[in-house]
């Protein structure tokens, strides 16, 4: 069991006063991390250098406090992870491995979590990093945004190119760090292989744009920087490099496969929670255009291709 | 099981207009199913109210088909449906 909820009366408003606190940057989200043991804040300075780009000093809309235990090594953490499930009882939660409980309150924009200390370890290969920063945005956006996010969070390799961004998806294994390595200077620059946040179009009239965050993958975001997006690019790989239009509903259906679940913590809702997929894969694939990438792994055909395009 | 004789869309499914055509995902968020034109014409008819007379009359005045074809289609879809699971009888 964790101990009760101890969050300040308004998290929201409070100025950082405490020393173990990150606060990171998600689009129009602030998401401050803390902890308080010693060994959770060697974890939290590693995310700190990593994330460095996207450090805020702004209020935070969520707050996350992150109590680690060290029971397990990585391996047995892996092992106990496998088909690990979260049950939820009023504002408590727990997983069904017992490597991580913890509880909310989303009046105080929240969450404490107590879990194995290598789920926040950007050195190990089965931390949750990405998982628990979505979880705090989405969560916040329940909040702030009225579970509404004004982005959604993306599985997919951004690629910004003549100032414009290309989105590459597809499962695992599909090629999308793949064209993160084989795009050298003069091809573009690697927003993120792994996630991105995919906004609405605003009332400026501009369209959807990309934007990087802090999430980890094998090309995590050097800098912060926002583009308008171009094209979606859905991957599979092939013996030649080629690409052409899929129709619509091809296109929402697997655009909407890749959207990183917005669900907030303590959500119950699926059919709510689904609506919000297929509203934005709907509006994003009726204006963006989407094609199926099939790609031979090569770098050369594949920017050439991507070339072709512009013209 | 038939148990009346008017559909209407089950209550565990999402389902958008793309296009000329219908998805309906289940809120499992695993199962899709993308309906053509006509199934995704006769889908947005099975709202509780009509039957599959009313179904049959509406799809003839559209499509320019006879009772009998449009009835066949009917049919068939609704099987499908039915058997999908995001149909029921009421």
């Amino acid at each position: 069991m964790t101990a009760p909820v101890g969050a300040p009366e308004d998290a929201r408003q409070e100025v950082s006063t405490i020393k173990n606190e990150i606060r990171l940057r998600l689009d129009g989200v602030n998401c401050s991390l803390r902890c308080r043991d010693a060994d959770d804040w060697k974890k939290l300075e590693k995310i700190e250098r990593l994330y460095h780009c996207f450090i805020t000093q702004e209020s935070a809309d969520i707050t996350v406090e992150l109590v680690g235990t060290n029971r397990l090594s990585p391996e047995a953490l892996n092992a106990a992870l496998a088909g690990n499930t979260f049950v939820h009882e009023k504002n408590i939660f727990r997983s069904t491995s017992q490597v991580v409980d913890g509880e909310y309150d989303l009046t105080r924009a929240y969450i404490k979590i107590t879990g194995e200390r290598n789920l926040i370890n950007p050195d190990v290969e089965c931390n949750h990093l990405n998982m628990l920063l979505s979880l705090a945005y989405y969560t916040a956006c329940k909040i702030k945004y009225n579970d509404r996010p004004p982005a959604m969070i993306i599985h997919s390799c951004g690629i910004m190119r003549s100032g414009q961004a290309l989105l590459f998806m597809g499962p695992s294994d599909a090629g999308k760090t793949t064209i993160a390595r084989l795009c050298g200077k003069k091809d573009g620059e690697v927003i993120n292989d792994e996630m991105l946040l995919v906004s609405r179009p605003g009332q400026d009239g501009k369209g959807f744009a990309v934007e990087s965050g802090p999430f980890l993958g094998k090309f995590p975001s050097k800098r912060s920087l926002k583009a308008p997006l171009h094209s979606i690019f859905l991957l599979k790989k092939g013996r030649k490099t080629g690409i052409h239009r899929v129709d619509r509903s091809e296109a929402y259906l697997k655009f909407m496969r890749q959207i990183i679940t917005p669900a907030y913590i303590g959500q119950k809702d699926k059919r709510a929670v689904l609506s919000l997929m297929s509203e934005f894969s709907d509006e994003i694939t009726r204006s963006v255009p989407v094609y199926e990438l099939e790609f031979n792994l090569d770098g050369r055909s594949l920017w050439r291709t991507l070339g072709e395009l512009d013209k | 099981m038939i148990i009346g004789n008017r559909m209407v869309q089950a209550d565990n499914i999402i389902w958008r207009r793309i296009g000329d055509d219908v998805v309906i995902i289940k809120d499992d968020g695993l199962a899709t199913h993308v309906l053509n034109k006509t199934a995704a014409y006769i889908w947005e008819l099975c709202d509780g109210k009509r039957g599959i007379d009313d179904i049959t009359a509406s799809l003839c005045e559209r499509y320019d088909v006879s009772p009998e074809e449009a009835r066949a289609d009917i049919m068939e879809t609704i099987v499908n449906l039915t058997k999908a699971g995001v149909i029921k009888y009421i």
